[in-house]
């Protein structure tokens, strides 16, 4: 299969000066169409940095970006479009918009992509159920637990059939007993979606479940 | 998802609602200061243009009939009467001062007009209402032929908004006035009352008893333009002699405009405030929301989306103030306790510049809003 995200020599730097911060540094990567893979390291070692410049929130330093195999060139493109068309983001404190109810927020992600309101609402009852909250389409995320905001965020990350999800840290904010169910829900959604996931995590547990781990240290990507 | 704003909106209703009755507030002060400018000005001018006359003589150095202190000795009326490019015979006499009458044991503000029955400056007849006393005129005296000890009764006509029934009694200058009639409402600058009586009782209660007017008034002829005949008049050396618009304008400027120019910066102070306040809550409530737009920017809205998003607010909450105090300028209005008039075109313009000054500082703020880091939603609290 095709690399769906491949970086070469991605480097991002923080800060002038003496204060200047490596936090990725020339690193190639490359995650395969329906993969399941996990990148784990210690605290600062830059791997939200990394995913964030895989999933185009920030523009890399130096090094080159394709996604679906094409070639990303951040100064002219407008990344707003390619992150909402072809990437999918799930963020640690869920980040749902409080004053919409867990349907609404899943169709925000498809009015950002200009879908018509009633195929957006269709396709978010269908996401919603799969990741099963047909009870709670019209909670707000106030009425919520973690783990099913934290399902109402995964159902927004795919509302436009994205080619990758990158998750920062999923369950850090869930318990364990929460945790190995998004685990459970997450290899359903594998199944169903053929959906390529990357998911930075410190849960030793959540290995088992990945094709691949991806070690980083020092903003470098390592073989343990 | 066209009502994603509203949902925003009805989530901190509090706040919307707030934002929107201070604006309405501002807004309804702003137009009620105007109203009232403009009400003076009307009420400024309507004595003034009820008189018919469009030559105003006044004493030398008084500035204008209505500015500074004028006595006119009453010799010019011959002169007058007989001067080129006036109606012949149209001089009149006025005397117009304040006064303070003694109104049912209540002492009062008024004007006193004093003038000649059948020349200018005072009301031809009194009003005649169905079911009402009839009024009458009062009875003049022998003008020309002046002599202080000649018996005048004390008779008032008054404006018709006072109050006061035909036949009651007024005091004025320790003189008890009767009320002959009623003139139909001329309220001068502030709400004030004009009493209309003879010249000859004006004098005797407010002058002294001194045979001088404060001003005379007079017509041009037909074919003759006041602004000619009255440089002509004004050449000599003892009176100053002004046009119906000159008078105008010098009565605006003094009674209104000058004293209040506090009110006009007031007024500029209330939009800048207006300005302030949507600027100030837009950019609190986009500070408070800078996570969310960080995320909405994260998962691929454009800086287009999102300001849409926050003006489409702006832009109601600045719509809703303005036309609520639009009309609720209207019910202040309606409940001053002095004379508004709200112009309804100017009050539209107002409005609209409102609107604009809202909708500006709203979009400075959500400007500022939207340049958040997307890199927000991967980060707690910041
Ligand atoms: N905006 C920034 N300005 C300056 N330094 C930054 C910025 N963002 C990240 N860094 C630095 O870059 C390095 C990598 O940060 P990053 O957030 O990618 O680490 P991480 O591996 O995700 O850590 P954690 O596991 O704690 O989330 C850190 O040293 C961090 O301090
Ligand atoms: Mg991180």
């Amino acid at each position: 299969m095709a690399a769906v995200v491949e970086g070469t020599g991605l480097t991002k730097r923080f800060g002038t000066g003496e204060a200047t911060v490596v936090a990725v540094d020339s690193v190639d990567i490359r995650i395969e169409g329906g993969e399941l893979v996990m990148i784990m390291g210690d605290s600062g070692c830059g791997k939200t940095t990394l995913i964030s410049l895989l999933g185009c929130i920030l523009t890399p330093d130096a090094g080159e970006l394709r996604i679906d195999g094409e070639p990303i060139d951040p100064v002219n493109e407008d990344l707003s479009v390619i992150r909402h068309e072809k990437i999918g983001f799930v963020f640690q404190l869920f980040h749902l918009l409080p004053y919409l109810t867990a349907l609404e927020n899943v169709m925000v992600a498809m009015d950002i992509a200009s879908t018509k309101t009633d195929a957006a609402e269709r396709r978010a009852t269908e996401l919603l159920t799969q990741v099963g909250l047909s009870e709670r389409f019209h909670h707000r995320p106030a009425q919520l637990s973690g783990g099913e905001k934290q399902r109402v965020s995964f159902a927004r990350a795919l509302a436009n059939r994205p080619k990758i999800v990158f998750a920062d840290e999923p369950t850090a904010n869930l318990d364990s007993r929460q945790s190995d169910n998004l685990m459970n829900l997450i290899q359903e959604l594998r199944r169903e979606y053929q959906t390529t996931i990357a998911i930075v995590t410190h849960h030793e547990g959540l290995k088992e479940n990945a094709d691949r781990i991806i070690h980083m240290k020092d903003g470098r990507i390592i073989t343990p | 998802m066209k009502t994603l704003f509203l949902k925003d909106m009805r989530y901190r209703q509090a706040r919307v609602v707030l934002t929107a009755l201070g604006i309405t507030v501002l807004i309804s002060l702003i137009l009620l200061l105007g109203g009232i400018m403009n009400g003076m000005r009307i009420q400024a001018r309507q004595y003034v243009e009820s008189t018919g006359a469009d030559i105003w003589i006044s004493a030398e150095g008084s500035g204008g009939a209505f500015i500074g202190f004028s006595m006119v000795v009453e010799e010019y009326m011959a002169f007058l009467n007989a001067a080129q490019g006036l109606t012949p015979d149209s001089a009149s006499p006025l005397v117009f001062a304040q006064a303070r009458p003694i109104v049912r044991g209540k002492s009062t503000k008024a004007i006193v007009v004093g003038y000649k029955l059948g020349k200018l400056g005072g009301p031809k007849q009194v009003l005649r209402k169905e079911g009402q006393a009839e009024g009458r005129m009062f009875t003049p005296s022998n003008f020309e032929d002046y002599r202080p000890e000649d018996p005048v009764p004390y008779e008032v006509v008054v404006d018709e908004k006072m109050g006061l029934e035909i036949g009651e009694r007024i005091t004025l200058g320790n003189e008890k006035v009767k009320v002959v009639g009623k003139a139909e409402s001329r309220m001068f600058v502030l709400d004030t009352p004009l009493l209309f009586m003879d010249v000859r009782i004006a004098q005797k209660l407010l002058l002294g008893n001194t045979p001088h007017v404060n001003m005379m008034i007079a017509k041009t002829d037909a074919n003759e333009q006041p602004r000619q005949v009255s440089a002509g008049l004004d050449a000599l050396e003892t009176i100053e002699v002004r046009t119906l618009k000159q008078t105008l304008r010098d009565i605006i400027a003094y009674y209104v405009d000058e004293p209040m120019k506090a009110v006009q910066f007031l007024r500029v102070m209330l939009w800048l405030a207006a300005g302030i306040l949507v600027g100030m809550i837009t950019y609190v409530t986009m500070l408070e929301k800078t996570q969310e737009i960080g995320v909405l920017k994260a998962i691929g809205a454009s800086d287009y989306y999102v300001m849409g998003l926050l003006l489409k607010q702006v832009v109601l909450i600045s719509a809703v103030g303005v036309v609520l105090g639009l009309i609720l300028s209207y019910v202040f209005a309606a409940a001053a306790p002095i004379f508004v008039a709200i112009n309804f075109v100017e009050s539209i313009i107002v409005v609209c510049i409102s609107f604009v000054v809202c909708c500006g500082s709203g979009y400075l703020a959500a400007r500022k809003a939207i340049a958040v880091d997307p890199m927000i939603a991967f980060r707690g609290e910041i």
